[in-house]
Order: C-alpha cells, then sequence, then structure tokens
C-alpha cells in the first residue's frame, strides 16, 4: 500500500491548484476530525492529502459591516471562547460549545465541520438559521455560496471538486437560539439540531428562519412554516402550530439515535421549545 | 496502613500518560500482526490461499488453519474456539487467518490478497431461536446449541406456588454490550527455540500460560507471561482471548516477537457482554413474604464458549435474589448463536439477573400496595438466613447497604412531579475455588518487595496490596514496592477478576508479611537477648520495651542480604450439579443503590438528579480508592443501562465504534453521587470492584416508573423507549 503525499501549501490559492493538478486522488484535510475517520474506516482512500495547516491567517474572527467574518481554519473550541463571537450571537458560541467534546473542538476547523457535510452536526442548523454564506476558493476564482444552497445530501455540497471553503459570513441577528438534543450520551452527536433567528418588532415578528438538521439528510428550512409567523406575535399556538408543521412535512431519517418516528416527535418539541427561546428572550 | 487513603502508587503517571502501557511495546525486531475476520456469519471455509498475500515484499509470514494441527482449538472450559478458524466461520469478524509483517501498510495489503472462499450456512443470532428444532447447529457436539444447562432445585414448587396469593411472570433482557475498555487488547510473543514469552494485556497470566501450554504440548515452566499495567478491562481481558493466536503466528516468524494491536472497531468482535433473557415467576403472599420463584435465563454465548461455562453457573446463583423465598427453581442456560463470543463483564451475569429481579421487586410492590423500600427491607437475607443453595449466610449486610443507600436519598423529602425514586440490591458470588500467592522480599536496606500476579489495570489493586503488606510486616508503606505479574517471577494467582483481589491476594500477603514478621522476631531475639515471646515488630523495627532492632540491621546482623516468605490463600465451593444444592462461593458481594431521577416527558430524556451506592468491604483498605471504585460502578453502570447497546445486521456489529456506540461521559454523570462502604466487626477483606454496578439499571428503572408510571423491561432505557411508553400508556 502506499503511502500517503502529505502537502502543505500556505495559501488556499495553492491548495486549490494542488487539487486541480492531482484531480480526484487529492482529498483536502483542515483538522482531521473526518477525514481522519473517513480514513480509518476505508471510506476514502487518497494518495495525496491536501493541508491547509500551513495556511497564515485562516483563522481570523472579525466583524465587518457586513456581519461577523470567520476564516475556515478557526477552530470550535477558539469560536466558542471568543469574546467577538459571543458578543456577536450568544446562541452561535453556544453552537460551538456544545460540538463532540473539547478534545474534537480543539482540533476540528468551522470549515472543515461544514465541508464535511455530516449530517449529525451542530453547525450548519444554526448557520443556515442565520443565513450564513460562505467563501470558496476555486483554482480560477473565487465565489460565494449561501448556506441555504450548500448543503446537497450527505456528505455532499455544493463545492465543486477544486474548490475549497475559505470564509463564513454571518449577519447579524436580532435574536437566536439553538437547540442540540441528544438521546444517547450527553457527548454524543445530535439526535436533533434546532437553529431559530428571529427579528422583532415589540412583539410582532417580523422574520423568522428555523432550520432543522440532524434529523434529516441536510439542514432545511420550511419557508411556508417561517412565513406563519411573520407580522404574528408568537402565541403558544402558533409556536406549536409552527412546530407541527415541521414536524410533519420534514421527513426525518433513522439511526442509532432515534427512529424516524421518534425525531418527527423531537423536531416538533425542540422547534417549539426553541421559538419559545427567541420569543422570550428579550 | 489499612484504613489509609494513601494515593495510588501509579496515580501520577497514569494521568500524566507516562505508565507503559502495552500499546507504546516495542521490541527488537518486531514485527506487527494483523488478523483477517470473517464477513459471514456462519460458512464452510472452502480455500483460504495465501499465495498471492505472501508474494508482497515485507509479509513475513501467515497463520491459517492449515498450520494448526491438533491442538487447533481453545478455550478457558470447552475447547471449541479455533486458533484461527479451521474449517469453518461462526461469526462475523471471527479471526479468518493472521498476518506477521514489517509494518502496518504491508500487513494491510497481504491482508487485501489473501483468496478467501466462503459457502454460506443458515444462522442464528437470538439464544431461544437457536435452541428451537430446525435451528443451525453451530457444534455437532451440542445439536440443540445449548452447551450447558446449570440448575438450581430448592423446595418444592408447585406446593409453594399453590401457597402464594399472587404469582408474577415477567421477562427482562439485556442486549449484547461491549466492555470498551479505552485500551483494547494488545499481545505480543516471541519464541525462543521451546521457550515461549507472552507479553499479554490480560487478567488472569496463569490461565493464559496453563492454556498456551496445553496449545502447544510444552510445559508451563517453558512459558512466560508478562502484564504490564493495563488500561482498563472490565472482565474483558479475563480468562483467555488472542493470546493462542498471537503465539502461533510467532511461531512461524524464526524467532522474531510479533504484536497485535485491536482496533476499536475489532473489540466489538472479540468479546461481549451476554445478551441475556430472564424470566421470573415469582409467587408473594398477601402478608408480603415470598412462596416460591423459578427463573429462567438464556445467556447468549456467541458463537464458542468461551469464559461462558464457568460464567453460566454463577449466573444461575446470582439469578436468585438476596431475598428470604423458600422455594427456588433456576435453569440457566448457556447458548450457541452466530455472534461475537460473551465473557465477563464487569457485575458479570450479576448485572444482568438483578435487573431482573430487583425490576421485579417494584413491579409486585407496586400491584400489591407495599412500599418498595419497605418490601425489600421486610425480605432482605439476614446474618444465619439459608441461600437456595442450601448454604447458610454469614456476615450478611444487605439491609446496612439498603439504609445507607436510601438515608442518603433522603426519603422524608417529598418530590417534584416527574421525579421518581427507586432502589436495587444485589448480591453477587465470586469465584467458587480459586488460590491466591504472594511472596514478600525484605531487603538488607530494609525495603520490601512484593510479588503480586495480581494484575493492574488502573483499580489501585497493587496500591491496596501495598498497603496490606505494609500492614502486616509493619513497616511504612514508602517502603514497599510492587513487581508483577510475570509467571517467571511472581507466583500462582488464578485471576484478577470478580472483585476478589482485596479479598484472596489480600489474605495471601497478610499470609506472607505475618511469617515474614514472625521470622524476623526470631531473628532478633538472640540479637536482643529477648525471648522472641516477648517480642512486638512495628515500624520496620522488631522492638521490647526499651530496646529495638531495625529489620535491616537483623539481615545484616545474620549476613542475610534478603529474606523472604511466601502466603497463600484459597477457597473451595463445591455445589451439586443436578440440583445446585452446596456451596456456591466462599463469601456473597453485597451491594446496594439509590437513584433519584427527573423524566422529561415530552422527550423521555431521563437527567438522575442524585445517585446513592453502598458496597458492603469488610473492612476497608483504601477509602479513597474505594469511592473512586464505587462512584465509577455507578458511572459504568450507566451506559448499559441508558445507552448501551451493540446494534447487529445480519450478525454484523453496526456501531463498532465509540461514536456510535456511547458511552458515558463526564456530562452524564449523575448531577450528585454519593458512595458509602459499609464494614462489619469480622473485619474481614472484601473486595468492591462491582458491588454497586448491578444495582443501578433496577434502581433507575424503578425510579422511573416512580416519577412517570412506566416500565421497562427491555435495556437499555433510552428516552425513545421512555416516550413511546408513555404514549401507549396515555391512549384510551
Amino acid at each position: 500500500m502506499n503511502q500517503i503525499k502529505f502537502l502543505e501549501p500556505t495559501t488556499f490559492s495553492e491548495a486549490s491548484t494542488l487539487l486541480a493538478e492531482r484531480g480526484d486522488d487529492a482529498k483536502v484535510i483542515a483538522g482531521g476530525v473526518s477525514v481522519t475517520l473517513m480514513l480509518q474506516q476505508k471510506l476514502i482512500s487518497p494518495s495525496i492529502l491536501v493541508s491547509l495547516g500551513e495556511i497564515v491567517n485562516g483563522d481570523f474572527i472579525r466583524l465587518e459591516s457586513d456581519g461577523l467574518h470567520i476564516g475556515a481554519l478557526a477552530k470550535l473550541h477558539d469560536l466558542e471562547r471568543s469574546q467577538i463571537v459571543r458578543e456577536f450571537c450568544p446562541a452561535l458560541a453556544h453552537t460551538f460549545s456544545v460540538v463532540g467534546n473539547v478534545r474534537v473542538r480543539n482540533q476540528a476547523t468551522l470549515g472543515g465541520n461544514l465541508s464535511a457535510a455530516d449530517y449529525a452536526a451542530d453547525p450548519p442548523s444554526m448557520l443556515m438559521a442565520l443565513d450564513a454564506r460562505v467563501q470558496v476558493q476555486g483554482a480560477e476564482k473565487k465565489r460565494e455560496i449561501p448556506l441555504d444552497e450548500f448543503f446537497l445530501g450527505f456528505y455532499t455540497t455544493a463545492l465543486e471538486s477544486t474548490e475549497i471553503l475559505t470564509e463564513v459570513i454571518i449577519p447579524k441577528p436580532a435574536r437566536a437560539a439553538y437547540f442540540k438534543y441528544t438521546s444517547i450520551s450527553a457527548e454524543g452527536r445530535p439526535c436533533v439540531a434546532v437553529g431559530v433567528a428571529a427579528d422583532f418588532d415589540s412583539d410582532l415578528c417580523k422574520d423568522l428562519r428555523i432550520a432543522v438538521g440532524a434529523a434529516v439528510e441536510t439542514p432545511q428550512r420550511i419557508e411556508s412554516a417561517e412565513a406563519m409567523a411573520r407580522g404574528q406575535t408568537l402565541t403558544d399556538e402558533l409556536v406549536a402550530a409552527i412546530a407541527n408543521e415541521y414536524s410533519l412535512t420534514l421527513d426525518p431519517l433513522t439511526d442509532v439515535r432515534g427512529s424516524a418516528w421518534y425525531r418527527r416527535e423531537m423536531i416538533r418539541v425542540f422547534v417549539q421549545r426553541a421559538l419559545e427561546e427567541v420569543r422570550n428572550d428579550r | 496502613m489499612i484504613g489509609k487513603s494513601v494515593p495510588m502508587l501509579d496515580a501520577l503517571a497514569r494521568v500524566t500518560g507516562e505508565v507503559d502501557y502495552m500499546v507504546n511495546l516495542r521490541l527488537p525486531n518486531m514485527l506487527v500482526g494483523k488478523i483477517v475476520r470473517s464477513q459471514s456469519p456462519h460458512a464452510k471455509l472452502l480455500k483460504v490461499d495465501t499465495t498471492n498475500a505472501l508474494q508482497v515484499s515485507g509479509v513475513v509470514a501467515i497463520l491459517t488453519g492449515a498450520d494448526l494441527g491438533a491442538n487447533a482449538f481453545y478455550g478457558a472450559a470447552i475447547k471449541d474456539q479455533g486458533v484461527v478458524a479451521v474449517d469453518r466461520v461462526r461469526y462475523v469478524g471471527e479471526p479468518v487467518a493472521a498476518i506477521a509483517a514489517e509494518n502496518e501498510d504491508v500487513a494491510e495489503e497481504a491482508a487485501m490478497l489473501l483468496d478467501i472462499e466462503y459457502e454460506e450456512l443458515p444462522s442464528v443470532f437470538d439464544a431461544q431461536e437457536a435452541i428451537q428444532s430446525g435451528a443451525p447447529t453451530l457444534h455437532e457436539k451440542y445439536p440443540n446449541n445449548i452447551f450447558i444447562h446449570s440448575k438450581l432445585r430448592h423446595g418444592d414448587m408447585d406446593a409453594a406456588f399453590a401457597e402464594a396469593d399472587e404469582i408474577f411472570e415477567d421477562t427482562f433482557t439485556s442486549p449484547l454490550a461491549q466492555q470498551s475498555s479505552l485500551e483494547p487488547h494488545v499481545t505480543a510473543a516471541q519464541w525462543d527455540g521451546d521457550q515461549l514469552t507472552v507479553w499479554a494485556g490480560t487478567q488472569a497470566p496463569y490461565m493464559v500460560r496453563r492454556v498456551l501450554s496445553e496449545n502447544f504440548g510444552i510445559s508451563q515452566e517453558k512459558i512466560r507471561v508478562v502484564v504490564p499495567s493495563l488500561g482498563g478491562s472490565y472482565g474483558g481481558k479475563g480468562h483467555i482471548r488472542i493470546e493462542p493466536l498471537v503465539a502461533a503466528m510467532s511461531r512461524k516468524t524464526n524467532g522474531r516477537p510479533v504484536k497485535f494491536l485491536l482496533s476499536r472497531a475489532e473489540e466489538f468482535v472479540t468479546v461481549t457482554k451476554h445478551a441475556a433473557s430472564i424470566t421470573l415467576k415469582t409467587g408473594v403472599k398477601r402478608d408480603g413474604t415470598f412462596t416460591a420463584r423459578q427463573v429462567t435465563v438464556y445467556w447468549n454465548g456467541g458463537a464458542y464458549a468461551d469464559a461462558s461455562p464457568l460464567l453460566v453457573p454463577q449466573g444461575m446463583v446470582r439469578a436468585v435474589g438476596p431475598y428470604r423465598i423458600p422455594a427456588v427453581h433456576v435453569d440457566s442456560y448457556g447458548v450457541y448463536t452466530n455472534l461475537p463470543p460473551a465473557g465477563a463483564y464487569r457485575g458479570a451475569m450479576s448485572s444482568q439477573a438483578t435487573w431482573a429481579y430487583e425490576s421485579q421487586m417494584d413491579i409486585i410492590a407496586r400491584k400489591m400496595g407495599f412500599d418498595p423500600l419497605e418490601f425489600r427491607l421486610k425480605n432482605l437475607f439476614v446474618s444465619g438466613d439459608h441461600f437456595a443453595t442450601g448454604e447458610t449466610l454469614h456476615d450478611v449486610h444487605f439491609v446496612d447497604c439498603l439504609e445507607a443507600s436510601a438515608k442518603a436519598m433522603n426519603p422524608s423529602t417529598s418530590l417534584r412531579a416527574k421525579v421518581g425514586r427507586g432502589y436495587g440490591v444485589m448480591m453477587k458470588s465470586t469465584v467458587s475455588t480459586s488460590k491466591s500467592q504472594a511472596r514478600m522480599s525484605l531487603a538488607d536496606d530494609g525495603k520490601v518487595t512484593l510479588f503480586t500476579s495480581t494484575v493492574e489495570m488502573g483499580q489501585g489493586a497493587h496500591t491496596a496490596m501495598a498497603q496490606i503488606a505494609a500492614e502486616s510486616l509493619r513497616i511504612p508503606f514508602e517502603m514497599v514496592r510492587v513487581v508483577g505479574p510475570d509467571t517467571n517471577v511472581t507466583p500462582f494467582d488464578s485471576t484478577t477478576s470478580a472483585s476478589r483481589t482485596t479479598n484472596m491476594m489480600g489474605n495471601a500477603v497478610i499470609a506472607a508479611g505475618t511469617s515474614l514478621k514472625r521470622k524476623l522476631i526470631e531473628l532478633a531475639a538472640p540479637l536482643l537477648e529477648i525471648p522472641s515471646e516477648e517480642l512486638l515488630a512495628e515500624n520496620g523495627k522488631v522492638f521490647a520495651k526499651e530496646t529495638s532492632i531495625s529489620y535491616a540491621e537483623i539481615l545484616k546482623r545474620n549476613n542475610l542480604n534478603s529474606l523472604e516468605e511466601t502466603g497463600e490463600y484459597s477457597t473451595a465451593s463445591k455445589m451439586d450439579p443436578e440440583t445446585g444444592q452446596g456451596k456456591a462461593t466462599p463469601h456473597w458481594h453485597q451491594g446496594a443503590g439509590a437513584a433519584e431521577v427527573e423524566v422529561d416527558t415530552e422527550t423521555g430524556h431521563v437527567t438522575i438528579l442524585r445517585y446513592t451506592s453502598a458496597a458492603f468491604a469488610g473492612r476497608v483498605v483504601n477509602p479513597h480508592l474505594a469511592q473512586l471504585q464505587n462512584d465509577g460502578n455507578v458511572i459504568f453502570g450507566l451506559g448499559p443501562t441508558l445507552m448501551e447497546e451493540m446494534i447487529l445486521d445480519g450478525g454484523q456489529v453496526t456501531n463498532p465504534n465509540l461514536a456510535d456506540y456511547a458511552i458515558p461521559s463526564i456530562r452524564d454523570i449523575p448531577l450528585e453521587l454519593i458512595s458509602v462502604c459499609i464494614e462489619s466487626d469480622e473485619q474481614e477483606l472484601h473486595g468492591i470492584g462491582e458491588m454497586t454496578l448491578p444495582p443501578v439499571a433496577p434502581a433507575i428503572a424503578n425510579a422511573i416508573e416512580d416519577a412517570i408510571g412506566v416500565r421497562i423491561k427491555d435495556l437499555p432505557i433510552t428516552a425513545e423507549k421512555i416516550l413511546h411508553a408513555l404514549q401507549e400508556k396515555s391512549k384510551p
């Protein structure tokens, strides 16, 4: 068996060029959390690993006029502790803090977490609810992809084979909440993940985005259900109706963390709890 | 020294990662071993062709069934398991061949080139299906797949059930689970002519030596088994596992050592906790006393008997429970299926059994209107009672254990809605017949080496033994070092398991220390010119009123460089094989637990608000380590209670990793965790490695029923099962 070649470019553009040159034999590795697992389980067998570890300034966290910009190489543990992230959106810092355990968060990068497109993840649902978008670097050009259009299926994203996620941009939410429900071990992956972002004009809900993940193939929003809240007071009845809509519309999967039946129930419970939290958070 | 919370000898080394675990073992010229495993649950092996695999540069040798000859089979009791498969495979993951290579990559490449052909046979995975006529037979010697049937017959069942006012019949199940020690199985072996050295991650070095001697037809003294510090075992490294395979592989490498380090996924196909189905039929009178109990247990042994023939009879007596019941019959069956072999799992057989009898206690209490705590206290064994084996029970402290747990629970306070309390008590036998020897050697600098084959696996046994050695020889703790196990150096011990070490090895150490002390006094008498009857020993000195002499000085003055003594402690218990009458165990393990839980009725999620446990220890050697054992048991027990379950698809484990097979994390532990050790006037040393584990599952299940009125009978108690039961209950 051939040893895997380990390449360490210093810029994203160089990394993307390497991917273009090496084709399907090459695989990008950042923190290595999911790539190492896939290598171990022989789900992938690249001959070249393009490491992003030597890329300079790829892990920034900075506030700009259009929102929070996070470099793809920022570690989840740094994000959860960042004062900038905490002040910008406490629910987002919380989301990072509940991923796996501290050993995982010390290693995992945000770009890696999103690019892996593992359905049983935390950040994707919260970030989708926050209407985040990602910058990607191709061999020839850069482009921006809204997170709504990023996740295509199990372990599949809108990234082209030569593209690398470089940056995540998150508009400032008025209010947000993230609920991770673990059905088995407290440090396990989510059974259901619910991210909510909302804006209110006194009691009236101006805008609402709810993304549900981990229970379905990719994080999903139901715009018709979100629209039920627009211009309305979030009464208990309305909250229950929206939660019910998510529960009935989504088509949950079955795995070790719960059956489709159970997940349908949990989607209802946690969409409701997340909505109650944004409603009551003044 | 006994009774002091000295720090564990290797505590710092363990937390700083300096312990030399087997994972780090490097021997000169060492090869990497890799096991090639069956992908079929049950098949004839038509071909294992090594031709192409042997061509890979760096492959040194490949072991297949064809190499094994007459001694191809091994087992702790029934020799039914091929060192690697011979002609037939019986579970997914069974070793078919082994490869010794220069490095891992080479071994992996060779593994892919191995040409294996199977002819599929019908398979069966459930023990109760496996005993039906028409089910596939795994081993021709046992056509109905029952390889052991243990029987307990005590009293006239028909008459006793006729006296009952109510008869309860319930079945409780436990799924397949894995011991999940952080350190996987690691073993290395090297031959030098007809001499074999094995570095083994095992709990039973002398059993490994005996089995290897039988397998290779060489005398035991030609085999040396060395056991470094282990990173956890929980029964999974008990008995005999991959050692015969490793030794057979290394016999083909011209004297080069070979090391096998199993992956996490391989752990799941190497040993498991017995899946079990236990049916209890119990007769109760309106006054809250028992008349009879009929127990039927099916232990799923997997494809090979492994330790089951030793454990199933224990599982029989462990299935009865700690209550006065005049008539008891038990049928305990060990059954072959096409699953990985089952072995000991901390609280072996007791966890499955306690889950059943302590769950049924609450079912009975609720139905008949008794308080679950009072109902237990009224029926628990006390000293002088007779167990269903006919033996008289001594030094019995079930009531003390339960009361201590209940008291810490503060039962007088009322509970909020959705909060409930539950209790569990356990009664467990230890190894019925076993022996421990210890040797203590005093050097002329006054330092003492304790030679023991007790395995240190993180439980602190070497620290406890050093404390007992210091106490028995009357020397400071710091003067003792512990060596072993190494069968060339340290004397015999049956096994480090079944919570027997503190009791058995502890008494062997006391015997060694006491005779060494006596010898020192005899040697000191002429030096001090005082008769030995008037001399005492303390703090490393022999003394009379105003005069004393140090141990070191005694040796020097007698021109001795060292002085050694050996101690031994052995037990033998026997039951009639047809009736189970006799004596099941030298002493009984006694423990209890109480849980206070809160249930989220929208999700079924359980939060353990408080858990208190109590273990009977006789005399506590090290209070801090004892508390860690008790608390560790409870945390360990939360796994099979709430989350642990191997998921299988066609005999293949589909969650063989610690992301999908969940074990408790630090954030799963009870918000409040309390433990108590019970001591008694007899001051006997008792093991405490398991006592507080078996009560965890029923105590929590009982607390859940107390909180929300649903009863779960199948482990693990997942949130999904609870929510499902709640919805069923609310249906009109």
